[in-house]
């Protein structure tokens, strides 16, 4: 009698704790995660202001490039585009190196983007990066000519990096991602020349 | 003596830096290679090249630039494969994997896909962007190298150097422009 009794009321007793457990643990689950997460407002890097890029053609872009008496500084420039791959891998190296030579150095960015972006998805991307560079868009009708006339030997790949010394001769270059190491030990052989 | 030592070293320095600027070339021929196509069968330069010229492209399966000229430049292959030009694809990068090779080429493209593995041909040509045009006359020799026109988004071309270049050689005529440079992807070479 004891055993027929139980036959017939496990299955209930079953049903009864399934239902229990499918009310309230989702919503004690629910109540663990908003205790263990709570909401957070958005990094600032998403919120702040917009940093401004401005539109350049190919002899303002030249202008920047001048080392002279008003910028004596060596010049570290980077020409990228958001729809290059490599460029958005190395662009935290880039922020990194802005930031150990400020104030030592000049640095500017030349994106390659669509002038569609100049507003939109070129500072989104630098707010997101925490990128304080100086950034241009180039716009120009003969791409050919400003890439030769930046390096002669550039063909025109992206990323690519070029160091001009304090005189405007070219200290280092390099097509695709930049070596952090390397990058910092060349701009070091020119702000820190070893003397002889 | 002097004299005669300066003017050794101004020759020495000249050509040292003569073959370093012209390793390949305007006017180089092209000697046949073989490599395997994305179905892994070995093909030849000699056994792909047209029969007024070929052109050989090399591409990309990921960069954005190559998709922007994806279509422009399937037009051209249409236009001139009845005149007599060839196609041949080249993939260098080695960071891209042969089943993306295989199926942007399948997708895209209806002109043969090599895959330059260690970037072989990509090195002896010069090769560091996508998409990169080398133009081989009938002779195999280099007739135009670079750009395919002055505008990758395709919003504003002026200058159509490709099609310009492949005209004129086909008219007879000397190749007015025969290297132009332009924005495109780093070729990703095998370290």
């Amino acid at each position: 009698m004891k055993f027929k009794n139980f036959q017939f009321q496990f299955p209930a007793a079953l049903v009864v704790v399934l239902g229990f457990m499918l009310l309230v643990m989702p919503a004690a689950a629910q109540k663990a995660k908003a205790k263990a997460a709570p909401k957070k407002p958005a990094p600032a890097a998403e919120t702040g202001p917009l940093p401004k890029v401005t539109q350049v053609d190919s002899v303002q872009m030249l202008a920047l490039f001048k080392r002279n008496e008003e910028n004596p500084k060596p010049l570290l420039v980077n020409f990228w585009a958001t729809w290059c791959g490599p460029c958005i891998e190395e662009f935290p190296d880039l922020v990194e190196i802005d930031k150990d030579y400020k104030g030592k150095i000049d640095f500017i960015t030349i994106t390659l983007d669509d002038l569609e972006e100049i507003e939109t998805g070129v500072p989104r991307f630098l707010r997101q990066q925490k990128a304080e560079m100086p950034t241009y868009l180039l716009k120009t009708a003969d791409e050919s000519e400003a890439i030769s006339a930046v390096y002669s030997e550039w063909q025109g790949g992206l990323p690519f990096t070029i160091f001009f010394d304090g005189k405007g001769g070219v200290a280092y270059s390099k097509q695709g991602k930049i070596v952090l190491s390397t990058m910092k030990a060349e701009i070091d052989k020119i702000i820190n020349p070893v003397k002889k | 003596m002097k004299r005669f030592s300066i003017a050794v070293f101004v020759l020495g320095f000249v050509l040292a830096a003569s073959v370093h600027a012209s390793e390949f070339y305007i006017g180089s021929e092209m000697e046949n290679f073989r490599l395997s196509d994305i179905n892994g069968v070995e093909r030849s330069f000699t056994e792909l090249k047209g029969e007024k010229g070929t052109i050989v492209i090399f591409l990309s399966a990921q960069c954005p630039v190559v998709k922007q000229y994806d279509k422009r430049f399937n037009q051209i292959v249409e236009d001139y494969k009845t005149k007599g030009i060839n196609v041949i694809g080249l993939n260098s990068n080695s960071t891209e994997s042969l089943e993306w090779v295989k199926s942007h080429a399948n997708e895209n493209y209806k002109f043969p896909m090599l895959i330059d593995k260690g970037n072989v041909i990509a090195d002896k040509l010069g090769a560091t962007a996508t998409p990169e045009i080398y133009f081989f006359g009938s002779d195999n020799k280099l007739a135009y190298h670079g750009a395919i026109d002055n505008d990758r988004s395709g919003t504003n071309i002026i200058n159509t150097y490709l099609r310009d270049a492949l005209n004129e050689y086909l008219g007879g005529s000397a190749i007015k422009v025969t290297k132009i440079k332009a924005f495109g992807c780093t070729i990703k070479r095998a370290k």
